[in-house]
């Protein structure tokens, strides 16, 4: 399992935090978090990981930020999706659906 | 995804650029919030306050590291950590300037002696020649040297059908004349010959066929150089009228400026006029053309090679003797062709020096990198990737060969002054060296390379240390690495015997000079001046007057104060021309065409031995009675007795210079000389006759222009224990010969000593550049050698402490020092003698009188180099038994 949480497949990754962020907006530990409670726990992403791909995604403009203060009212830098995100993610969760299918039935092939 | 750029993305890169701080800023205030917030979730956890800080620490992998993450994928992230890379690469080297500052000597040595050979090879080899299409362009010539007579160069120019076009040129020395009289460098030329270059006149025209049987004034095309000293650069000049040896021309043309032709043999020409053959077409004894040609398109060199093989074959069937050896060669091949060898053999010395100058740096850098490991390997610890490091550690070499590239280059520029004026006339085209875009290219291309060169290495042993290894070898802090040191030992092997070969090949050059310098040319050249007196278009040149103004001029050159003696010869030695005449000895068969004997054909007056201290070997001198009715007198050299009368005395003997079969006028010899030089300085002495001017009739009658001049050689009286300073000569002899007509100019006034000087600038070029570069690769060897022991040294310090505490001598730590210096010096040393003999085969047909396998030169250069390593590694070795062994021991 360790190996599946630290080699994120980038597209996953990117996938997987659009997806957190398409239900409102978070700072970078809430992404964190939210990620690993919608795949109940399979996917922890490390700082490490989850800081490029946030800088990424901003510059790739699917996501914008500004500071905030958090739940626990310390400055926190929030992300959310813009237009562009939204439609990645769409992109992105029909891609995943049709290698998912693929897969699958690959799987199940004699 | 869409091809465009997001907007995004350009205003994200234009952030990351140019509001860098305030872009670093935000990064870590958002790493550290996140890790606040971190810190936050563990205390609600129930971690201690310090507790929750240190596993948010942890779980964050080390804020640098994530920073560094985030750097790595922004837009402009490349130009990002290159600038980085540069500023701390150049903060590092700034810190430590000793290090850079022999590391930066040594690498703009090494692309500094590069680049400066490389735009001479460039200038000279490289360039092409500055006409249209040079390729195309041949010379026809016998034996690729000797001219050709006006009927083979007709018959060729008639025969052949693979040349678009053919011409013949003439050297032609004339007598300018005006307010001051002047001998200019002139061509003549057929009207093939300027417009086969293809270079447009910038004023006026070149040759017409019609200009090669002139009727009224000759027409005249001069170059861009005489055109502005003479002429001031004026445009009126076309038209203009100049009296050329007494000939009036109409100039009707000025070639670009550059433009040189033929740049071999009559370089530097001021002036071109036609070539009349008239009734010169039909002879084919008297050779002086030399043939140009451009190849038909499509045509190869080889085809058109086969086709004159069998133009001359067929011809010297014709006229046997007549078309000997007679070849085709590209124009550009006969213009640098001497050179070629002699410079490239520099190109792969100077190649040597730089590879050296590398293992010097880079084994430097290998020092320093193991002082540096424990930095590495923090870096390493703190998260830094290896593929950073590495690159970091190479953009800090290619940044000091960036540094020695620049120097090198101002040191090139600086070398090149020394170089040109260093290789005189010995380098043709010599004036399109320099520092142009292409060499600078070159400088720039070889610099990074060299930078990756010797980076490479150590930045690559560095970035994959392993952190254990390091920790304890820095732990123990006595040995380092075993893998790295031999790394550094075979670089300096590698140095030694690059060395040897670069001092091999310096040796050569420097006993071929010598065994050139002792070439005995026969005469005694210290004390002498010569000059050419040309009667040429003056009131003087009338066969008549000629005789009596050399007389006389010989008798008040020999009456000045500091003359001891004077004489006359049409040509001298070396500097002047080679003119070869047929003979036949008297009573011996008459010789088939082919096998005429010739001789170098010389005319005198009196006293000239005396004036050349050429001896007499047996015989006499002719001197003042040897005129036209009496017996008719000639010298003969040594090689010329002993050919043609082996086992008796010439003296006596006749030979006769008449073409007459019966009754022919005969000579008598009267003396015999020692041999002397001709025109090439170390080829063999070839067979001369030396004729009384007085009884010479071509020279006493012809109203030719060819024996219009003579050259006069005066000796200095030089007392012993003062200096010979037959230049100072020159003013009063420009008197004598003003006193008489000051109309005859006074020209190519040198000492014979620069006559010989000159004849030698070539291999003294070629020596003095491969001991140079020898004389850098020895100290760039000393210093590597100086400074691995020096720093092996070090590393033992601790060691020798031991050693010493339990009582070894200074002699024995001495020993032990040298003694790991020995094998690597040994075994360079066998590597390069080894090299050498291979690498100097090249320069074969550069050395003179020596062997390229001479075992002095390898047994020399082995000797000092051994020596000087030695020297190098005493140095360190004596500092180490200076070590106390309390203070080493307590060491590190």
């Amino acid at each position: 399992m360790a190996d599946t949480r630290t080699n994120l497949l980038q597209g996953t990754l990117d996938l997987l935090i659009l997806k957190a962020l398409a239900l409102g907006e978070l700072h970078g530990l809430g992404v964190a978090r939210r990620v690993e409670q919608i795949t109940r726990g399979t996917f922890q992403v490390k700082p490490g990981s989850l800081f490029p791909a946030l800088y990424r995604m901003e510059e790739a403009g699917w996501l914008v930020s500004s500071w905030g203060a958090s739940e626990t009212n310390r400055r926190a830098k929030y992300y959310r999706l813009t237009a562009a995100g939204r439609r990645q993610l769409d992109a992105e969760t029909s891609e995943w659906k049709r290698i998912a299918v693929a897969i699958a039935f690959a799987l199940q092939a004699t | 995804m869409s091809p465009l750029l997001p907007i995004s993305r350009v205003r994200a890169l234009w952030r990351n650029v140019f509001s860098k701080s305030r872009v670093e800023d935000d990064l870590d205030e958002h790493v550290r919030s996140y890790a606040d917030l971190l810190a936050a979730e563990k205390m609600k956890a129930g971690l201690s306050p310090s507790e929750a800080r240190h596993a948010a620490l942890v779980e964050l992998g080390g804020i640098e590291r994530v920073k560094d993450e985030v750097r790595d994928v922004r837009s402009g992230a490349l130009l990002d950590t290159t600038a980085r890379d540069l500023r701390y690469a150049a903060r590092t080297l700034i810190r430590r300037p000793g290090f850079t500052i022999v590391a930066v000597t040594a690498l703009a040595l090494g692309t500094g002696a590069t680049t400066a050979i490389f735009s001479v090879v460039n200038g000279v080899l490289l360039r092409p020649l500055p006409y249209a299409d040079p390729d195309r362009l041949v010379v026809l010539l016998h034996d690729a040297r000797n001219p050709v007579s006006p009927a083979n160069y007709l018959d060729w120019k008639r025969q052949s059908t693979v040349f678009s076009s053919m011409g013949a040129a003439e050297v032609w020395v004339g007598n300018v004349s005006g307010d001051v009289p002047e001998r200019a460098q002139g061509l003549r030329v057929t009207s093939d010959v300027l417009a086969m270059t293809g270079v447009r006149p910038v004023l006026g025209r070149v040759f017409r066929p019609d200009d090669d049987a002139p009727t009224g004034e000759p027409p005249l095309v001069l170059s861009w150089g005489y055109w502005q000293r003479r002429f001031a650069g004026r445009r009126d000049v076309l038209d203009q009228r100049i009296l050329v040896d007494g000939t009036s021309y109409v100039v009707v043309g000025v070639m670009p400026q550059g433009f040189d032709f033929p740049t071999f043999w009559a370089t530097g020409v001021q002036m071109w006029a036609p070539l009349p053959l008239g009734e010169r077409a039909t002879l084919r004894s008297s050779s002086s053309l030399r043939v140009f040609a451009r190849l038909r398109p499509g045509v190869t060199l080889e085809s058109s090679r086969a086709q004159m093989t069998t133009i001359a074959a067929s011809l010297e069937q014709a006229f046997p003797g007549s078309n000997r050896d007679v070849t085709v060669t590209p124009l550009a091949e006969k213009v640098v062709g001497d050179v070629r060898t002699a410079l490239l053999v520099l190109l792969g010395a100077v190649g040597f020096v730089l590879l050296i100058a590398c293992a010097n740096v880079a084994h430097m850098l290998l020092a320093r990198a193991t002082a540096r490991q424990r930095e590495m390997t923090v870096r390493l610890a703190l998260g830094a990737s290896r593929a950073r490091l590495l690159r970091q550690m190479l953009t800090e070499s290619v940044v000091l060969a960036l540094a020695g590239g620049v120097v090198g280059v101002a040191l090139a520029r600086v070398g090149l002054t020394v170089l040109i004026a260093l290789a005189g006339k010995s380098i043709p085209r010599a004036e399109g060296i320099a520092l142009d875009p292409r060499v600078l290219a070159f400088s720039a291309l070889v610099s990074l390379l060299t930078g990756v060169a010797f980076g490479l290495l150590p930045a690559v042993r560095v970035s994959r240390s392993e952190m254990a290894d390091v920790l304890r070898e820095g732990a123990r802090g006595s040995t380092e690495g075993g893998q790295r040191s031999r790394l550094r030992w075979v670089l300096v092997g590698s140095e030694i015997a690059l060395s040897i070969i670069l001092l091999t090949g310096a040796g050569l050059a420097i006993r071929s000079f010598v065994a050139l310098r002792a070439i005995d040319p026969g005469f005694d050249a210290r004390g002498v001046l010569t000059a050419v007196i040309s009667l040429k278009g003056t009131a003087e040149q009338p066969p008549g007057r000629r005789t009596a103004f050399y007389q006389s001029a010989l008798e008040r050159v020999r009456r000045l104060p500091g003359v001891e003696s004077a004489s006359l010869i049409n040509h001298v030695p070396i500097a002047g021309d080679i003119w070869g005449f047929p003979f036949r000895v008297e009573g011996q068969p008459k010789p088939r065409p082919e096998d005429t004997p010739f001789a170098v054909y010389r005319v005198v007056f009196p006293e000239y031995f005396k004036a050349m201290r050429l001896p007499i070997l047996q015989g006499r001198d002719v001197t003042e009675s040897d005129r036209l009715g009496s017996t008719r007198v000639v010298v003969v050299n040594d090689v010329f007795a002993k050919r043609y009368w082996p086992n008796e005395s010439a003296v006596g003997k006749r030979i006769t210079l008449d073409p007459a079969e019966d009754d022919p006028v005969w000579v008598t010899v009267v003396g015999v000389v020692k041999n002397a030089v001709r025109s090439d300085w170390a080829a063999p002495p070839q067979e001369e006759m030396f004729l009384s001017y007085l009884q010479a009739r071509q020279y006493l009658e012809s109203d030719g222009g060819h024996v219009a001049y003579m050259s006069l050689v005066a000796r200095a009286s030089c007392t012993p224990g003062t200096r010979c300073t037959p230049a100072s000569l020159a003013p009063s002899v420009r008197e004598v010969i003003a006193s008489l007509d000051p109309a005859v100019p006074v020209t190519e006034i040198q000492t014979m000593d620069d006559v010989i000087a000159g004849a030698t600038a070539g291999p003294r070029f070629t020596l003095v550049l491969l001991a140079t570069f020898a004389a850098v690769a020895l100290v760039l060897a000393a210093v590597g050698i100086y400074g691995v022991i020096s720093y092996a040294v070090s590393r033992r310090t601790h060691e020798i402490g031991v050693r010493m505490a339990l009582g070894a001598s200074p002699a024995t730590v001495v020993r032990l020092i040298i003694g790991q210096g020995v094998r690597v010096v040994g075994a360079g040393v066998i590597t390069g003698l080894a090299g050498a003999l291979l690498a100097t085969r090249l320069m074969t047909s550069v050395v003179y009188g020596v062997r390229v396998t001479d075992p002095l030169t390898y047994v020399g250069v082995a000797a000092l180099l051994t020596g000087v390593a030695m020297l190098a590694s005493y140095i360190p070795a004596r500092r180490a038994t200076r070590i106390d062994p309390l203070i080493a021991m307590r060491s590190d």
